[in-house]
């Protein structure tokens, strides 16, 4: 199987998909974060926004992780040598972290954090998450086989 | 001048030499694409969800796609236009561009839904460029 999608048209279709999960991941994430950092998102609490979002940007993580390991799998020596993978995957595990910790609590309505705080927490996230992705762009890069 | 000529004037040009010769140029610029498209696809969804305007957003994100992909296309000019999917690309790309022109008030919704499944067929088209 692993084999099959290397070496068909699998590999890129599920490229693609991967791309358009981390486009509904990552870009739904920087809204909410640039509407807490007061930056042009504007007409909505910040709790609305990131409700109304939180579909596309659940949609979009479960995309990237049954993507993700589907490329992996395909090619597990190329990705393991690469450093901008291994790169990727801490970045990856930060960002998450903050994601379900820091990040929900910037975002509720009860109890909200101060907003010097909130805004603390939407530049992390937004160099975490960029962070992702260009690393993960840099794949391609910087294969040493 | 064949275009394919005018492909190989381009790709030897300063600025593009500048990416194609330099270790991070490439890289860099390309990661920058992919960031710009992550911040324009979900300024796109937007008009889907709420009543939230985005469309400085999208013109930011898509001017920063324009650039970095006008120039990660003038870096191998020549490579990038003999490839099958990079031509079915820019087609898809004057698709969206005749959409948005031709986009009226009263027909928003649907041109922002046929926006975004040409977009997605924009992105397939991509990988497709990489892999053949």
């Amino acid at each position: 199987m692993a084999e099959f999608i290397k070496q068909s048209w699998l590999f890129p279709v599920i490229q693609s998909v991967h791309i358009i999960g981390l486009t509904m991941l990552v870009g739904t994430i920087c809204l909410i974060d640039l509407r807490l950092l007061g930056v042009g998102v504007r007409g909505q609490a910040v709790s609305n926004l990131a409700a109304a979002l939180a579909p596309w940007t659940s949609g979009g993580l479960m995309t990237v992780l049954a993507t993700g390991p589907l490329l992996f799998g395909a090619d597990l020596t190329r990705y393991v040598n690469n450093p901008a993978f291994v790169l990727k995957m801490g970045f990856l595990g930060a960002a998450l972290a903050a994601h379900f910790t820091l990040h929900r609590s910037a975002v509720r309505d009860e109890a909200p954090l101060k907003p010097a705080r909130q805004k603390f927490v939407a530049v992390l996230s937004l160099i975490l998450w960029s962070s992702v992705v260009l690393a993960g762009r840099a794949i391609a890069d910087f294969d040493l086989a | 001048m064949s275009v394919l000529q005018l492909c190989e004037w381009i790709q030897e040009a300063g600025l593009s030499r500048i990416i194609s010769e330099s270790t991070w140029g490439y890289p860099i610029v390309g990661a920058l694409h992919v960031l710009a498209i992550a911040l324009f696809g979900a300024a796109l969804l937007i008009p889907f969800v709420q009543g939230v305007e985005l469309r400085w957003l999208r013109r930011v994100g898509l001017t920063l796609i324009l650039a970095s992909g006008t120039l990660l296309s003038a870096s191998s000019a020549a490579r990038y236009y003999n490839s099958t999917f990079f031509r079915i690309k820019t087609l898809l790309l004057a698709l969206i561009f005749l959409n948005a022109i031709t986009t009226r008030h009263e027909r928003k919704k649907m041109h922002g839904a046929i926006a975004l499944v040409l977009w997605v067929a924009v992105i397939f088209a991509s990988r497709g460029i990489a892999f053949l």
